[in-house]
């Protein structure tokens, strides 16, 4: 345990040294903020499919969307980078055991991204009711949910890291699984295809978002755990 | 403390990059590990830092897997590559964290700083060291747990001639220390005056294991005893 605590500290000593983190929460904040701007003025002009029951929160949610991706590519940096780096070799002659290692990662990533999601559905929700007509209001429940959804996405991107351990080819699994493939099911409204849109993390975490919906939130706690496990188990196997 | 290898081997796909090695590397001494490109040397260290997982075979520390210390750079210090560092991070917020991983005190940091002469840039950014000061910053990390083995890849790449110097002592110095002290270079001259004892491979296999005046006796200089131990194992 104080071996976990000590890898944890320097996982934590080494996400705040680089500038990336701060480019990326920067950049997190931006793309929320201006996004439920964005989407506040069209619930004032009725342009959101659910006319007139938009709340800040619902709106904060929307723009989450956005900003999303400025979480995961940090998520999924804190693994990738280091084996773009070369850091990986130094990193595991401090703390051999990989396994310990990916778990601090998480528990690091899961941590910033929690408080920092939960700050960002703050800060939209602050920015929406500014500018909404109706339904402003501070939404402290969905803040609390954007902060779990992005934690387990967090987790999610570390652990197709430490899979992958190719940034680019990290992010455009992330995004295919989160942003770009359960857009494409949907199209034909086939239920089957539906039904496996509904299963892949972004649209479960949608699910629990907008509608407290506890089974989203389980479809994504699996993913992130399979991708964790899947992700030491390579990083066991393969040399560094 | 004594690092053993016990019939080591690692294959990739085809290639045998090590071959059996069966090896005791003793405290107290340095050690010099030499071969030519391609002969497994890195290979070889990156196994007993369990990097790289033997085909077949150990790599023990005092009879135990590197992998099996929660805080193993208490034990051994390394240097394998000086660039595995973030090039964004300063070279001593990338000693804080692994201070910080293996329990060490803050404090330890600046005094290894201080050590390898790195005081002055340890809050510059690590991208925008020079090569010998990115060496320094892997040589002043090999020390930070104070250990009683250390394990160096070409140390002296890129170091100006004060360097050489200045790593030459500090390696006498740790194994008059009674540390274990295994390194290895291309360089020859330099090896000659710096090890105690000396490990030959060639593809993969051990050529000669003795001590550096057994070695050279008999030829003019260590470099002319190396090239007759490696003849026809350099590559092509």
């Amino acid at each position: 345990m104080t071996l976990l605590r000590a890898a944890i500290g320097a996982e934590w000593i080494k996400l705040w040294t680089t500038r990336t983190v701060w480019w990326a929460l920067v950049a997190a904040l931006v793309l929320m903020a201006a996004g439920s701007g964005q989407y506040a003025l069209y619930a004032n002009n009725g342009d959101l499919d659910d006319q007139g029951t938009a709340t800040a929160g619902t709106v904060a949610v929307m723009a989450l969307g956005f900003a999303q991706l400025a979480f995961l590519a940090l998520a999924m940096l804190v693994m990738t980078s280091e084996f773009s780096t070369g850091t990986i070799r130094a990193t595991l002659s401090w703390i051999p055991s990989r396994g310990r290692l990916l778990l601090a990662k998480c528990a690091v990533v899961a941590a910033v991204t929690f408080v920092t999601g939960v700050v960002a559905g703050v800060a939209g929700a602050a920015v929406a009711t500014s500018l909404m007509d109706s339904g402003g209001g501070l939404d402290l429940t969905t803040a609390a949910k954007i902060g779990l959804y992005l934690a387990l996405l967090g987790v999610l991107a570390v652990g197709l890291g430490a899979a992958f351990r190719g940034p680019v080819v990290t992010l455009v699994v992330l995004l295919m699984l989160v942003v770009a493939v359960p857009p494409l099911l949907q199209v034909p409204d086939i239920a089957v295809l539906n039904g496996i849109a509904d299963a892949m993390p972004g649209v479960a975490g949608d699910h629990f978002l907008r509608d407290g919906s506890v089974v989203g939130l389980l479809i994504l706690t699996a993913w992130a755990v399979a991708a964790a496990v899947a992700g030491r188990m390579l990083l066991m196997k393969k040399d560094a | 403390m004594l690092i053993t290898l016990e019939k080591l081997t690692k294959r990739f796909g085809p290639v045998t990059a090590v071959d059996g090695l069966d090896l005791e590397i003793r405290p107290g001494r340095v050690t010099g590990f030499l071969g030519p490109n391609g002969a497994g040397k890195s290979t070889t260290m990156r196994m007993i830092l369990g990097l790289d997982r033997p085909t077949s075979g150990r790599a023990l520390l005092n009879g135990r897997p590197y992998c099996s210390y929660g805080k193993p750079l208490l034990k051994v210090g390394s240097l394998l590559e000086a660039k595995a560092v973030h090039p964004g991070r300063t070279g001593r917020n990338h000693l804080l964290a692994m201070a910080r991983s293996n329990g060490i005190p803050a404090r330890r940091v600046d005094e290894v700083l201080e050590a390898v002469g790195l005081t002055g840039a340890a809050r510059k950014r690590s991208g925008s060291y020079s090569m010998g000061m990115g060496q320094r910053l892997g040589i002043a990390g090999a020390l930070l747990g104070d250990p009683p083995v250390v394990i160096l890849d070409e140390p002296v790449n890129g170091l100006d001639p004060d360097g050489v110097r200045w790593i030459r002592g500090l390696m006498r110095g740790l194994a008059a220390e009674g540390r274990t002290v295994f390194v290895s270079s291309h360089l020859l001259s330099e090896m000659q005056v710096t090890a105690d004892h000396l490990i030959v491979i060639g593809r993969g296999r051990l050529i000669a294991d003795a001590p550096l005046d057994e070695i050279v006796a008999g030829h003019a200089s260590l470099e002319d005893a190396y090239y007759q131990l490696t003849e026809g194992t350099t590559l092509r």
